[in-house]
């Protein structure tokens, strides 16, 4: 389940935020893009997303031009920086929410469910208000409700911006962990090297506006 | 010691409520525990329902209400998504457009109905829907509006990306985030309708009568008070237990949100479509009114007008308008003068710093859980006998058009109060300003728009009141409503163009003010 992107631009009025980018996501591997902010990392999951539409270039996911397929079919999950956990949901109908949407089977769901708050550590906080969780708490919830529906591609946007130094450093390797444990082709967008050098099996840096330069595999 | 001196602080911003409290008591809780114990025969209270003009009376009322709410919702909820998440071009005025009709004088929009309307029409549940559905849009507007404004655009994107299509997302994330206030917008939208009686009196006619014409026609053209007084209170229980499941349903309001502004995304051609058929629905009733005005069976004349405007006599005409128009204006000011500063200390003694919204609640919101007939027809009984033969006093009418904006002030206070800072008031007291002058200098200045703002309410519900005003006016101290709606009980050309000339006077003026004051405050 490879993502390949092929020449991407994206522009705002006179505005060029994206300008011509190529990017390939090996199947099962975790990808960084390391850049400053206002470099439009945000705007190129949104694209990929299908939350945006790209000036030109064009988005292949497992051999399959996305372009014209909407949002909801396209079968990826996203981690937002702010979580964006459904305040009217608690812990475990915010991770049932996507199996509920592709009406996958209860039991199923259910055991989907269970083992996914198992594998981020909340099994005893199901039955909670999203509310009365920690930033940890809900950023784990959120990486939970993201892999439920099984997506053919995950996308991270800065998802460990905000949290202290030392909950960022266990969340990060906690991430790797998880991301390793299910396979999942991710691609990550930070600004940090050092998270990008935990979690991701190989980094690019994208430069504000010009094409991405490969800093080599990691090690 | 600090602690004590916080008590007595307190204790002292209590005091504030008491005159809202006095007023509440003396208009709405009084006259319904005498109406309640004094003239019912017992009799009445299971015979009254067999007679069928109060069988089809409550079946009217129940069914208009829910046809009118349903569509009101529905129409609604449309308009409220896109104005809190969209920007386009004449937002700004379309909110007004669709916010301001609720203080609009409610026989002033029936006459602009019956102008608008084709003459088969006039009398039907047609129009008393469409009535409805043009009044109380507002209300959905301005309690989902704002809670719809709060959803980040972030969350319905999550929702996308998890699978959900843009109608699972309707279903599922921006509906039960709006639960409440819809909740809260349906039950008062179908309290409005229930309880229906300027827009009936004008649109309704044989076999469209609510139970609250029912409960004038018993009190004032049967003289059957204990058969009135039944129905009443029947119609104040059913309203109670609604307004009890609302206000619960308010109080448990749990999520809180950051206001968003809303995005640039552009409107497609359908909700293009759906808000010209809405600012047209909006407007074309009011331009009827004009050309109504102007026109007789067949021909054009300014008879109305000349009528309206004391120029021309009319024989059978026993009311002077100008008398009118200064009693309105009268009764306006001083029941504003009433209902802003008692509404405002009182919001002040009550606000979330102190003491729980639920008192709030239970106190000023009671006139808006009872029908204007039904606080007409208990003062009426009340205050008609020594020792407090208030009846004869002019101030009776404006007393009781302040207690019936009171809680509408007080809503719309509510907020501004809540919002103001207690940092802002240490800061003060530290810079060495005492209680008056802290409230005079920082406070006051800061109340401003919540001033306006419950100017604007009391002044429109005054000039616009009906129903109490129906039953307690006198001869010499007709209001122009009440003057509107025995126009259109005459027959003939001259009282329908007169009575559509008031009606226009009145909307604009009302219209005019709410837009002025409400704007000046907000800039």
């Amino acid at each position: 389940m490879s993502l390949i992107i092929d020449n991407i631009s994206f522009s705002y009025g006179e505005r060029t935020i994206l300008g011509e980018l190529s990017l390939e996501v090996p199947t099962g591997t975790t990808t960084a893009v390391v850049a400053p902010s206002g470099s439009g990392k945000s705007t190129l999951l949104r694209i990929i997303a299908g939350l945006l539409t790209p000036s030109s270039g064009s988005i292949i996911l497992d051999g399959k031009n996305l372009s014209l397929v909407p949002t909801h079919l396209r079968s990826i999950g996203m981690v937002f920086q702010d979580n964006q956990l459904f305040p009217h949901l608690n812990v475990y109908d915010n991770v049932m929410f996507g199996l509920r949407m592709a009406k996958t089977e209860k039991t199923i769901a259910a055991n989907r469910c269970r083992d996914l708050l198992d594998l981020v550590g909340l099994s005893q906080a199901a039955k909670q208000s999203v509310a009365t969780l920690s930033g940890g708490e809900s950023k784990r919830v959120a990486l939970a409700r993201a892999l439920a529906p099984s997506p053919k591609l995950l996308l991270l946007d800065e998802p460990l911006t905000g949290l202290d130094s030392e909950l960022h450093d266990r969340l990060a390797h906690d991430l790797q962990r998880i991301l390793h444990a299910t396979s999942t082709t991710a691609l990550l967008v930070t600004h940090s090297i050092p998270e990008a050098e935990i979690i991701s099996d190989s980094i690019h840096r994208l430069q504000i506006t010009i094409d991405i330069v490969p800093d080599g595999e990691k090690k | 010691m600090v602690g004590h001196c916080f008590e007595m602080k307190i204790r002292n911003l209590r005091v504030f409520a008491v005159p809202a409290a006095i007023l509440v008591f003396v208009t709405a809780v009084i006259p319904l525990i005498i109406l309640a114990t004094s003239v019912i025969d017992k009799a009445d209270i299971f015979s009254i329902w067999t007679k069928s003009p109060v069988r089809r009376a409550l079946f009217f009322s129940l069914w208009q209400a829910l046809l009118s709410t349903a569509f009101t919702i529905f129409l609604g909820l449309i308009a409220t998504w896109y104005l809190s998440r969209y920007q386009f071009f004449g937002r700004r005025t379309f909110f007004a457009l669709v916010t301001v009709p609720f203080v609009l004088p409610t026989v002033a929009v029936g006459a602009a109905f019956i102008a608008v309307l084709p003459r088969a029409l006039h009398h039907s549940t047609f129009a008393i829907v469409l009535a409805h559905i043009f009044f109380n849009i507002s209300i959905v507007v301005r309690t989902v509006g704002p809670r719809w404004n709060s959803v980040d655009d972030q969350l319905i994107d999550s929702a996308r990306m998890l699978g959900a299509t843009p109608f699972q997302t309707w279903r599922y994330v921006i509906m039960p985030l709006g639960k409440n206030a819809i909740f809260s917008a349906t039950a008062l939208t179908f309290f409005m309708c229930f309880t229906s009686y300027g827009i009936i009196t004008i649109l309704g006619g044989p076999g469209l009568a609510t139970l609250d014409i029912e409960i004038y026609r018993r009190a004032v053209q049967l003289g059957d008070l204990s058969g009135a007084t039944v129905l009443a209170i029947a119609q104040m229980l059913l309203i109670a237990i609604a307004f009890l499941l609302w206000s619960r349903s308010r109080s448990t309001e749990l999520i809180s949100f950051r206001a968003q502004a809303v995005s640039h995304r552009r409107l497609s051609l359908a909700p293009k479509c759906f808000f010209l058929t809405l600012t047209a629905f909006f407007t074309v009733p009011v331009l009827a009114l004009v050309a109504a005005s102007l026109r007789t069976r067949d021909s054009w004349s300014l008879t109305g007008w000349r009528v309206f405007l004391g120029i021309q006599n009319q024989r059978g005409f026993d009311f002077n308008f100008w008398q009118a128009i200064q009693t309105s204006g009268k009764y306006a000011l001083i029941a504003s003068c009433i209902a802003v500063p008692t509404g405002i200390a009182a919001t002040y003694a009550l606000s979330n710093r102190i003491s729980s919204h639920s008192r709030l609640s239970a106190f000023a919101i009671l006139p808006l859980a009872i029908s204007p007939v039904v606080i007409g027809l208990a003062i009426l009984i009340t205050y008609d006998v020594q020792p407090f033969d208030f009846r004869s006093s002019w101030l009776l009418i404006p007393v009781v058009h302040a207690a019936i904006a009171l809680p509408f002030v007080m809503r719309s206070a509510l907020p501004i109060v809540d919002g103001i800072p207690n940092d802002l008031r240490s800061v003060a007291s530290t810079l060495g300003a005492g209680p008056w002058r802290r409230f005079l200098t920082v406070e006051l200045p800061l109340l401003k728009p919540a001033i306006s703002t419950g100017l604007a309410f009391s002044l429109a519900m005054s000039l616009g009141e009906f129903g109490a005003t129906s039953f307690l006016t006198r001869r010499e101290s007709r209001t122009i409503p009440i003057i509107i709606a025995s126009l259109f009980g005459k027959a003939g050309d001259i009282p329908r163009t007169t009575g559509m000339a008031a009606s226009l006077v009145l909307i604009v003026t009302t219209a005019m003010i709410v837009i002025t004051i409400d704007r000046k405050s907000h800039t």
